[in-house]
C-alpha cells in the first residue's frame, strides 16, 4: 500500500485563508461544547452540592478507566431547540472505558431541569441504546432524573421511539446478553425506576438514591400514606428488603467503584475477525484538515487529501483510480484495522455508483468495514444520464448500501444532498456511527435551489391571482425561506436533532473512527446479502 | 604460640589444644545472631556446634549453622529459651559437655549455672558467685565502692525499706529508679519532679514484679548528659585478667544502645587508661574468669562511675574484636576449657576504628517502636571492613516474639572517619524488604554533625528527635515510590492492562 | 482518584493507565511516564519520564515493599473498594487498632460492656513497656479480639466498639 502523495499547497493564500476559516468553526464548536457541558446557573450546582451529589462529568471521571478517551456521542443534542435551555439533552452518552472493557455510558445531568426527559433527551437516549444493540456493548447508567418533561409529555411518551423504547431497547440488550449496570444516584422514579429495574446489576447510594414507582408525595395523594422516600425506595429498604436494588454504597464514589469492579466482572466479547496491523500514525498532520476544507459548501476539493489525514501512514491502496473517478475506492488501515473508504470528488455518475456497488460487494466479500466520506451533491441528473440509467445504477448504490454487512461509518465531511446521501449511507442507513464536521450541510438539495423552488412555487401562485410582483416583493419571499432552509441544513441544526452521533472537530475524526470501529467489531459479521439489484 | 590473636597458620595448632578440651561438644543455649556468631567459633575449633531452637527459629541461620539442632518448647517462644532444666536435658542427650549461654536469657543465670555445671557440663561464662554478685545490682555498687573504686550516688531499698522514699529524695533530683534485679533498661525510670517520686517508684515496682519477680529497687543520681563507656574484659580465673579496651555507647533509644564504637572519642590516652584500669581492677578484685564488661557512666567533665558488670559476651563486643582481632568467644572458650589467659596487658593491641550500629525491626519515628513483618528481600551489605552479624535470613520472619533486633552491621575503619564513610555505605547497600527497619534512621545518626563530632550523650536522641523523624520525602523519590508501588500491584495493573490497546495509545482523548 | 497509597501517615491518591508503550502515572494533574522491569536477581530497573532509578521490590498482600536510593519504604495499597467503603461507613474510632506489636497483658472489658470515654479497656506491652487503651468514646463495646497473653501485629484490631447511630 503506498502513501498518498498529497499536491496540497500549505503555503498558498486559498490553504490559509481556508485554514483560518475552519480553525475558527472548530474554535467556535469547542466554545460551544465547553457551554453545553460547564455553564450552568450557580444555582442548580449549590443544589446539587449541597446533597452531596457530584456532577456529571466528576461521576463521568470516577467512572472510567484513567487515561483512557471517552468518545462522547451528541454534545450539542437539543442546541438548536426549547429554547438552548436544554444543553445536551440533558444527558451523556457516549462509549468509554470502564475496568478495560468498552462500555456504553448513559448518564443523566440533575445540573439540567433536574435530569428531566425532554423529547430529545429520550431521542438521545434511545439511540445510544440502539448504539450498545448495533454493537453489543454493555451499558452503565448513570441514574439521576426527574422524570418526563411533563409539558411534552406527549413528544416523549408513546410513540414508537419514545421513552417505552428506552426499556424496550434494555430488554432487548438483555435478551443478546448484553450487561448493563445502573448506579442510582438520584430519584429513579415512574418509567425511571425502570432502568436500574431492567439492568442485570443495579448499585444505590445511601440518601440520594431511590427507585419508586411513585413518589411520596404522589402515593399521598393516590391512597393518603404518609411514607418518607427512604422507607418508600430508599438504599437500605431496596438492598435489604425488596431486592429492586443488588449493592447499597455510602457515597457516589463508593457507588461507582462498586459498578466499575461489577463491569470488570463482565465477560469481554470475541471480536469479529477483519485484518489488522499494528497502527501507524498518518504521515500528514491532521491539523492540515482544516486547510483542506473551503469556506464554500459549493467549492471542490480532493478528498484524498483528507484521506491522507486519516488513515495509517497515510496508505490507500485505490481501486479504480481510473474509473467513476467522482468516487474515490479503496482500502487503507484506520489505527490498524482495515477499511474500506467511498469518498466523494463530484458528482455520482453511473460509472461512480456502479463503482461503489462493486466496491461494497468487495468489502463486504472482504468482511472489511466501510468508512463512508460524504461531500456529495447527489446524483447527476439529465436526459444523458436518466438514459444511462442513472437512477437504476443509483438503486444498485443504494440496495448495497443498505444490504451491507460489514460495520459503515459515515463522516458528513461537507455537503450531503439529495439522494447522494443514501448512496453515501446517510443516517437512514444504519451507519453504525455517523459524526458531522462543523461547516457540513445536510438537506434534501442546495438551500439556494430550494429557496428559489419554494419562491417560484408561491410567485406563480400569485401571478395566477395577477399580483405583479416587484423583486423586493419576491426577495420578501424568498429570503425567509433561504434563512430557515440555511439554518435546518447547518451541521448544528442536525446534530441538535440527532440525526447524528455528534459534531467532530476534524482532527479528532481518525479517534472517532478509531473508538467506534473498534466497539462495531463486539457484532459478528454476517455473510453477505443482498436484495434484488436492478440490471 | 600467640593464643589472643592467632593467625590463620596458628589455627591448626589452636584446633590441636581443643582437641583435648574436657567438652568436645558445645550447646549455645541462645538463638539469633549471637548463636551463629558463637558456633561459627566453636566449629571452627573442631568441636562440635548443638543449638536449642524453638518452633518459631525453625529455619533461622543457626539452626541452618548448627552440626545438631534440637527443638525445645515452651508456652511462649522466650518461655522456650528460659527454661533451663529442659536445656540442660537436652544438652545432656546431645552428649554437650560445655553450655555457652550467649547473652540475654540465661547468661546471667546462676541457678543455671550451677545446673550446668552440676550436670557435669562447663558453663561458658564465669562462676555462680561472680554471676550473683554482679547480678545484683546493690551488692555490685557496695563491693565496688568498698574495693575504691568510684560509684554514684544511690539509695537502696533493701538497706532500710522503710527510708528508701526518703534516702531516694536525699539523693536528689534528677535520680534514676532501677529494679535491683533488672538489667536491659527494663523498668528504669527518671524521675526529675520529685514530688512524683513516690509514684515513680510504685511503677518501677510493678514493672520490676513483673520483668523479674522482683520488685525491689535502687535509685541513684542521675547525671545528666552522661556518656556511657564500657570496658571490655577478660579473665581466666586463675589471676590472669585483661582488658580490651573501651567501647563507647552513649547512642541510645529507650535505654537501648544503638549504635557502638571504639575508641570512644571522648577519651584521650591517659583517661582511657584510667578507665580501663580501673575496670581491670574490678574484675581483677573478684578474680573474674569469662570475657565481662564493666559499664561506666562517664560525666561531661570526665568524671565516671561504676554503673554495672555484665558477666557475659555483650552484644556489642564485634568492635573490641574488631580493632583487636582478638575473637573473644575464642578467650571465653579457653578459659571455660580451664587454659589460663597465656597473656599480659602489653600483648592487648588495637588498631583503627570500628562501629556497631544495631539494625532493628522498629519504627523510629513511632517511638521507635518495633515491626513485625517478613524478610522477603535480603542483601546483606559487602565491602572492605564490613561485618554482617545475624541470624535472620531471606525468607525469614520477624516476629513479635524476640527482641527486635534483626542484625549487627560491624564496620571497621583505618580511623572514625573513614568508618563512619563505610557505614553509610553499607547502611544505603542493606536491602532489607519486608518488615520497617531503622537503616534511614541510622544513617541520618551517624550524618549528623555531633555524631560526627563524636559529640554524643546517652540523652543525645531524646535532645535531636528530629533524627527520629520521617524526613519530608522529595518529590521526586514520592513520585518513584509510587510509581514503583502502583506497578507492583495487581489491582491496579491489572485494570490498566485490561485497557486495549489502542484505546491506550489514545489516552484521555476526547472529542 | 481510585486508589490510594499509605506511606507513612500519608494518603497518596494514585491511577495507573497504560501509554503506547508503557504505562502513566497519574497524580493530582500530573501525568509521569513510567516503566519497570525487573531483573533476574529481584533489583529492577524504574523509568520515570527521563530519570531511571534501580530499585528492589517486594510484595506482601496490599504491602509494597521499595529499596530506593539506600532506603526502604512500605507502602499499604488501599483497594477503592475498602477505602471508600470505610469512608462511607465513618466513624474510625469504632475500631481500636495495635498502635504496635506487642501481647495483652490484660483486659478490661468484655462485648456487650458499656464503656465511656477514656476508660481503660485493655493493657498491652510492647518494647518493654506497657500501654494503656482507653475507649476513645461513650459507646459499647462490640467486640474484643485478644486474650491475655496473645500477641498481635502493628494495626491489629484490638477491640471494636459498636457503631453510632
Amino acid at each position: 500500500m503506498k502513501r498518498i502523495e498529497s499536491r496540497l499547497n500549505t503555503a498558498s493564500a486559498e490553504f490559509q485563508a481556508n485554514a483560518e476559516h475552519n480553525r475558527r468553526l472548530a474554535a467556535e464548536f469547542r466554545d460551544k461544547q465547553e457551554k453545553v457541558r460547564h455553564a450552568r446557573p450557580q444555582r442548580d450546582i449549590d443544589r446539587l452540592r449541597s446533597q452531596n451529589k457530584l456532577l456529571v462529568r466528576e461521576r463521568l471521571d470516577l467512572l472510567l478507566d484513567p487515561g483512557t478517551p471517552f468518545l462522547e456521542f451528541s454534545s450539542l443534542a437539543a442546541n438548536e431547540a426549547y429554547g438552548g435551555e436544554v444543553p445536551a439533552a440533558a444527558c451523556v452518552t457516549g462509549i468509554g472505558i470502564v475496568s478495560g472493557r468498552e462500555v456504553v455510558i448513559n448518564a443523566g445531568d440533575a445540573s439540567v431541569k433536574g435530569g428531566a426527559w425532554y423529547p430529545l433527551t429520550v431521542k438521545k437516549t434511545v439511540r445510544a441504546l440502539d448504539i450498545a444493540i448495533e454493537n453489543r456493548l454493555p451499558v452503565v447508567h448513570l441514574c439521576d432524573s426527574a422524570g418526563g418533561f411533563l409539558p411534552l409529555q406527549a413528544d416523549l411518551f408513546a410513540d414508537k421511539y419514545m421513552a417505552g423504547r428506552i426499556f424496550r431497547n434494555q430488554c432487548m440488550l438483555s435478551k443478546m446478553g448484553v450487561q448493563q449496570v445502573s448506579v442510582v444516584l438520584g430519584h429513579c422514579t415512574a418509567g425511571g425506576a425502570y432502568v436500574p429495574g431492567l439492568s442485570d446489576y443495579n448499585v444505590i447510594v445511601r440518601g440520594t438514591g431511590a427507585i419508586f414507582l411513585a413518589g411520596p408525595p404522589l402515593v399521598k395523594a393516590a391512597t393518603g400514606e404518609d411514607v418518607s422516600v427512604d422507607e418508600l425506595g430508599g438504599c437500605d429498604m431496596h438492598t435489604s428488603v425488596s431486592g429492586t436494588a443488588d449493592y447499597p454504597a455510602g457515597s457516589e464514589e463508593e457507588a461507582i467503584a462498586i459498578a466499575r469492579d461489577i463491569v470488570a466482572q463482565f465477560k469481554r466479547p470475541q471480536k469479529a475477525h477483519t485484518e489488522w496491523q499494528e497502527p501507524e500514525a498518518p504521515y500528514y498532520d491532521a491539523g492540515e484538515l482544516y486547510g483542506i476544507l473551503p469556506r464554500d459548501i459549493k467549492a471542490q476539493f480532493d478528498m484524498k487529501e483528507v484521506i491522507a489525514r486519516l488513515v495509517d501512514g497515510s496508505r490507500f491502496h485505490e481501486y479504480q483510480p481510473n474509473y467513476g473517478k467522482t468516487l474515490i475506492c479503496g482500502y487503507a488501515h484506520l489505527w490498524g484495522y482495515k477499511i474500506g473508504i467511498l469518498a466523494n470528488n463530484g458528482v455520482l455518475f453511473n460509472d461512480s455508483a456502479l463503482k461503489g456497488a462493486h466496491f461494497i460487494e468487495l468489502c463486504n466479500q472482504g468482511r472489511t468495514p466501510i468508512v463512508f466520506l460524504q461531500n456529495i451533491t447527489g446524483f447527476m441528473v439529465g436526459k444523458e444520464y436518466e438514459r444511462r440509467g442513472i437512477t437504476k445504477d443509483g438503486a444498485k448504490m443504494i440496495m448495497a448500501v443498505s444490504n451491507c454487512e460489514v460495520p459503515k461509518f459515515t463522516v458528513m465531511c461537507h455537503g450531503s444532498f439529495g439522494a447522494g446521501n443514501y448512496g453515501m449511507s446517510g443516517r437512514a442507513f444504519d451507519s453504525r456511527f455517523l459524526f458531522s464536521w462543523p461547516q457540513s450541510q445536510t438537506s434534501v438539495m442546495g438551500a439556494e435551489q430550494a429557496a428559489n423552488t419554494l419562491a417560484d412555487v408561491k410567485i406563480r401562485q400569485l401571478a395566477k391571482q395577477g399580483k405583479q410582483l416587484s423583486q423586493a416583493d419576491i426577495d420578501a419571499i424568498r429570503d425567509p425561506v433561504l434563512g430557515e432552509f440555511k439554518r435546518k441544513q447547518s451541521a448544528y441544526y442536525t446534530t441538535s436533532e440527532i440525526w447524528d452521533d455528534g459534531m467532530l472537530d476534524p482532527v479528532d475524526t481518525r479517534n472517532a473512527l478509531g473508538i467506534s470501529i473498534s466497539a462495531a467489531l463486539n457484532t459478528p459479521i454476517g455473510d453477505p446479502r443482498y436484495g434484488v439489484f436492478r440490471m | 604460640m600467640n593464643v589472643l590473636t592467632p593467625t590463620e597458620t596458628e589455627w591448626p595448632a589452636l584446633r590441636e589444644r581443643a582437641a583435648s578440651w574436657p567438652f568436645q561438644a558445645v550447646l549455645v543455649a541462645n538463638r539469633g545472631e549471637i548463636a551463629v556468631r558463637v558456633l561459627r567459633t566453636v566449629q571452627r575449633l573442631g568441636l562440635k556446634g548443638i543449638v536449642v531452637y524453638h518452633a518459631a527459629d525453625r529455619g533461622t541461620a543457626a539452626v541452618r549453622l548448627a552440626d545438631e539442632a534440637v527443638e525445645i518448647t515452651g508456652e511462649t517462644p522466650v518461655g522456650a529459651y528460659l527454661d533451663g532444666a529442659q536445656i540442660i536435658r537436652v544438652a545432656q542427650a546431645a552428649g554437650a559437655g560445655a553450655i555457652h549461654p550467649g547473652y540475654g536469657f540465661l547468661s546471667e543465670n546462676k541457678g543455671f549455672c550451677e545446673a550446668v555445671e552440676a550436670a557435669g557440663m562447663r558453663f561458658i561464662g564465669p562462676t555462680p558467685e561472680q554471676i550473683d554478685l554482679m547480678g545484683d545490682k546493690v551488692r555490685a555498687r557496695n563491693f565496688v565502692e568498698k574495693a575504691g573504686f568510684p560509684v554514684a550516688p544511690s539509695a537502696i531499698e533493701d538497706d532500710d525499706p522503710k527510708t528508701f522514699v526518703e534516702r531516694s529524695r536525699q539523693v536528689g533530683a534528677p535520680l534514676l529508679i532501677k529494679p535491683s534485679a533488672g538489667g536491659g533498661g527494663k523498668g528504669m525510670r527518671i524521675v526529675r519532679d520529685l514530688s512524683l517520686l513516690e509514684q515513680e517508684i510504685e511503677r518501677g515496682r510493678s514493672e520490676g514484679q513483673r520483668y523479674f519477680g522482683d520488685g525491689r529497687l535502687y535509685c541513684e543520681r542521675y547525671i545528666e548528659n552522661p556518656r556511657h563507656i564500657e570496658v571490655q574484659v577478660l579473665g581466666d580465673g586463675q589471676g590472669g585478667v585483661v582488658h580490651v579496651f573501651e567501647r563507647e555507647c552513649s547512642v541510645q533509644r529507650r535505654f537501648q544502645k544503638i549504635v557502638e564504637e571504639t575508641p570512644s572519642p571522648a577519651l584521650d590516652d591517659a583517661k582511657r587508661r584510667e578507665i580501663c584500669e580501673t575496670a581491670a581492677g574490678i574484675a581483677r578484685s573478684i578474680g573474674y574468669r569469662n570475657a565481662g564488661t564493666v559499664e561506666f557512666i562517664f560525666g561531661q567533665s570526665g568524671e565516671f562511675y561504676f554503673l554495672e558488670m555484665n558477666t557475659r559476651l555483650q552484644v556489642e563486643h564485634p568492635v573490641t574484636e574488631e580493632i583487636t582481632g582478638i575473637d573473644l568467644v575464642l578467650q571465653q572458650l579457653r578459659v571455660a576449657a580451664g587454659e589460663k589467659l597465656g597473656c599480659t596487658q602489653d600483648d592487648v593491641k588495637a588498631q583503627g576504628h570500628s562501629i556497631e550500629l544495631r539494625i532493628y525491626a522498629e519504627d523510629a519515628a513511632r517511638g521507635y517502636t518495633p515491626t513485625t513483618g517478613p524478610i522477603l528481600v535480603l542483601h546483606p551489605p559487602q565491602g572492605e571492613g564490613v561485618r554482617w552479624d545475624s541470624g535472620v535470613l531471606h525468607g525469614g520472619e520477624v516476629t513479635s516474639a524476640f527482641d527486635p533486633m534483626i542484625a549487627k552491621l560491624i564496620i571497621r575503619g583505618a580511623d572514625r572517619a573513614e568508618a563512619i564513610a563505610r557505614a553509610d555505605k553499607a547502611l544505603k547497600d542493606t536491602v532489607l524488604l519486608g518488615c520497617k527497619t531503622n537503616t534511614a534512621f541510622l544513617r541520618r545518626l551517624i550524618a549528623h554533625p555531633a555524631f560526627i563530632a563524636g559529640d554524643v550523650h546517652t540523652g543525645f536522641l531524646d535532645a535531636n528527635p528530629q533524627i527520629a523523624a520521617e524526613p519530608v520525602l522529595a518529590t521526586e523519590t514520592l513520585q518513584a515510590l509510587l510509581a514503583a508501588a502502583s506497578l507492583s500491584t495487581r489491582p491496579m495493573r491489572d485494570v490498566a492492562d485490561a485497557v486495549p490497546d489502542m484505546h491506550a495509545a489514545m489516552g484521555s482523548w476526547r472529542n | 482518584m481510585h486508589h490510594a497509597f499509605k506511606l507513612g501517615d500519608d494518603v497518596h491518591n494514585v491511577e495507573l493507565s497504560r501509554s503506547a508503550t508503557a504505562y502513566r502515572l497519574h497524580l493530582g494533574e500530573q501525568r509521569i511516564d513510567i516503566d519497570l522491569r525487573t531483573g533476574a536477581d529481584g533489583r529492577a530497573w524504574l523509568t520515570l519520564g527521563e530519570r531511571h532509578v534501580e530499585v528492589v521490590i517486594a510484595t506482601r498482600g496490599d504491602e509494597v515493599f521499595v529499596h530506593l536510593d539506600g532506603e526502604a519504604y512500605a507502602l499499604r495499597y488501599q483497594h477503592p473498594l475498602d477505602r471508600l467503603a470505610a469512608a462511607a461507613g465513618g466513624n474510625a474510632e469504632d475500631r481500636i487498632l495495635a498502635p504496635m506489636p506487642g501481647s495483652i497483658v490484660s483486659v478490661a472489658v468484655k462485648a456487650g460492656d458499656a464503656v465511656s470515654k477514656g476508660q481503660t479497656l485493655l493493657v498491652m506491652e510492647s518494647m518493654k513497656m506497657e500501654t494503656t487503651i482507653a475507649a476513645p468514646r461513650d459507646g459499647v463495646i462490640a467486640e474484643v479480639t485478644y486474650e491475655m497473653g496473645q500477641t498481635f501485629d502493628r494495626d491489629a484490631l484490638l477491640i471494636a466498639l459498636e457503631a453510632q447511630k
